[in-house]
């Protein structure tokens, strides 16, 4: 009888603790939110800001304040997808994905767009003409008549809401078609972490983006950079066929620079499949999942997983232990879309990423104001970046850094326009042609004026300071 | 202006007015128009369904820009540039609607460009 009255008494005290405060208490969710302002100021400044954006698949750590100040411009430009696959796209904040935004639950995201698609460009014909867009956030609850207006090229559209649940959501222009502004490139992430931040400790964080696109040659036979322009295949669009299934906009781009792990370490990686069409099965190979939190939220866990099974818009975080030195392979598995590029690498030899000390639209380093320097500058990041950098090392071609240094003018400017003579009959072409592994430089039909100012460019390289001057991985 | 906030009202199902104008919205067309002195006017098509060709044969003529005319059956829109001085939006809205009337249709005015950049509400 007394055991049974000290019970009774134990079970009263717990009755009487307080249960945890609800986080999905509505009552204590902000819904307010100024009508969105639409303006025709426009902006020519960069395209994407904000201390909560982060521009590659290396995630930021989160931004402290409590409100995220936000600008994703809209632009279209002309992106590589696959080498040699060169795609006229849309854009949020001039790059496909559109940047990372990272916030945590209770904070106000104030959001800016101006709409950039009619900004003049180099050779306005590749480029598909200027639209309508808008922004629809998946992280937010607000009305989208008001919200999520197309604007006109040249308006900007300004709002703010406040980030209610915790997760990974997608964001996308919601203008009609949707389907062709999804498939042309316009979507990106939106993190939100608890408010508590996550349960468990990781070493790396990093944002993977699940995509299709459905290219075919322009109709027009419009080139760049000698090669032919992509566009949109409405057809392939309509009967989700995609060309390509990608990891963050690239074809194999994470086999090309794998993602940085050390044995032993826990790695986060928040993956989001924007479809527009396919689900994902994300996998990485040589490991499993420790946590799985589907679309982002710990309060949605699984354990011990292979696989994650992602629909068009849904996301997870998914947890795994690197358990030793090795490269592992994400793939999305079912494997026809793992053919088309959805592949990429964790290893552990990789070198860390670069930090993204700035925006890639603005000069990351030291630029050069000789206007042949100057041209040699954009006709290497848009030609020769693919295989070469500036002062990152080897690629599958040589660091162009101090190559002036390497090689005599004359050598270079015949290197530049003939290199499949120089293979035949220069032997240190030969040399270099071994090293690389045989693969030959292409020749890109440069005339004596480009070559000229590929030299001054090289010169002006190799005048700087040590260090001063590095490409950012892919170009643009 | 009652039956104008109905009808705004009863578009709120999915495309959002601007969403409309964007199925229309040709840069083009307007980048000429506005540069000749005229004016863009994006409408929605009330009533009865009206086949493509209907709404094009309707948009030629009086104050009307050739070709100009810009065509969604899907979001239910249309846009034509216009001379506001050979016809203003009012009577160029009227004379749309009497040639629709006909076909049970009837035309919404829902923003009008003036300038670039500016798509504003149309007064009445």
């Amino acid at each position: 009888m007394k055991k049974l009255l000290s019970l009774a008494v134990l079970a009263g005290l717990a009755a009487c603790e307080p249960s945890p405060p609800d986080a999905y208490d509505v009552s204590k969710m902000d819904f307010t939110s100024k009508a969105a302002k639409v303006t025709a100021q426009g902006h020519k400044g960069a395209f994407a800001e904000g201390a909560a954006l982060s521009m590659g698949a290396e995630l930021k750590r989160l931004d402290a304040a409590p409100v995220k100040t936000v600008r994703l411009d809209t632009t279209h430009k002309v992106i590589e997808i696959a080498p040699g696959v060169k795609f006229s796209a849309w854009t949020f904040g001039d790059q496909v994905p559109g940047p990372t935004v990272r916030a945590r639950v209770g904070d106000k995201i104030r959001f800016v767009m101006t709409n950039r698609s009619d900004e003049p460009a180099p050779v306005p014909q590749l480029l598909a003409a200027p639209m309508m867009h808008s922004m629809d956030f998946h992280a937010a609850m607000v009305s989208p008549q008001d919200k999520y207006r197309s604007i006109a090229p040249g308006q900007t559209i300004e709002f703010e809401f406040t980030a209610n649940y915790p997760g990974i959501f997608m964001y996308h222009c919601g203008t009609p078609m949707i389907l062709e502004h999804i498939a042309s490139g316009m979507y990106g992430a939106v993190i939100v972490e608890p408010r508590g931040g996550y349960p468990t400790k990781a070493d790396r964080e990093y944002v993977v983006v699940q995509s299709e696109f459905y290219v075919k040659p322009s109709p027009g036979k419009q080139k760049v950079d000698g090669g032919p322009l992509y566009v949109l295949d409405g057809e392939r669009l309509r009967a989700a066929q995609p060309t390509h299934t990608v990891f963050n906009g690239r074809h194999n781009g994470m086999v090309v620079n794998p993602l940085a792990a050390k044995p032993g370490e826990r790695v986060r990686m928040f993956v989001l499949n924007v479809g527009p069409s396919k689900t994902s099965s994300f996998h990485v190979v040589g490991t499993i999942f420790d946590r799985v939190w589907m679309e982002g939220n710990p309060d949605n866990q699984m354990r011990g997983m292979q696989t994650v099974l992602l629909g068009s818009s849904n996301s997870a975080i998914v947890e795994y232990l690197i358990p030793q030195e090795g490269s592992y392979i994400m793939v999305d598995h079912h494997f026809a879309n793992a053919s088309q590029g959805a592949i990429g690498l964790v290893s552990t030899s990789a070198k860390p990423p670069a930090q993204d000390l700035e925006h890639h639209n603005m000069q990351a380093s030291a630029t050069p104001t000789d206007p042949d320097a100057v041209a040699g500058k954009q006709a290497f990041e848009s030609k020769c970046l693919a295989c070469h950098s500036v002062g990152g090392g080897r690629k599958l071609g040589p660091d162009v850094a101090g190559v002036t240094k390497r090689r005599d003018p004359a050598w270079l400017a015949r290197w530049l326009q003939e290199p499949e003579k120089m293979l035949q009959t220069d032997p240190a072409a030969k040399a270099m042609l071994k090293e690389y592994n045989n693969l030959p430089m292409p020749n890109q039909s440069l005339s004596e004026a480009e070559i000229k100012q590929y030299l001054k460019y090289f010169q002006w390289i190799d005048a700087q300071p040590a260090g001063a001057v590095k490409s950012q991985a892919g170009g643009h | 202006m009652a039956g104008l906030l109905l009808s705004l009202q009863a578009l709120a199902c999915g495309y959002c007015v601007e969403d409309k104008i964007a199925a229309t919205y040709d840069h083009a067309v307007i980048t000429r128009a506005l540069a000749h002195g005229r004016h863009v006017v994006f409408f929605h098509v009330d009533g009865a369904p009206v086949a493509r060709a209907v709404l094009e044969q309707a948009a030629r003529g009086r104050g009307i820009e050739n070709g100009s005319a810009r065509i969604s059956p899907d979001a239910l829109s249309l846009s034509v540039a216009f001379d506001p001085r050979r016809m203003p939006l009012v009577e160029l809205n009227a004379w749309l609607d009497r040639k629709l009337a006909k076909h049970k249709a009837s035309l919404l005015p829902l923003r009008v460009m003036e300038r670039r950049s500016d798509l504003a509400a149309v007064k009445r």
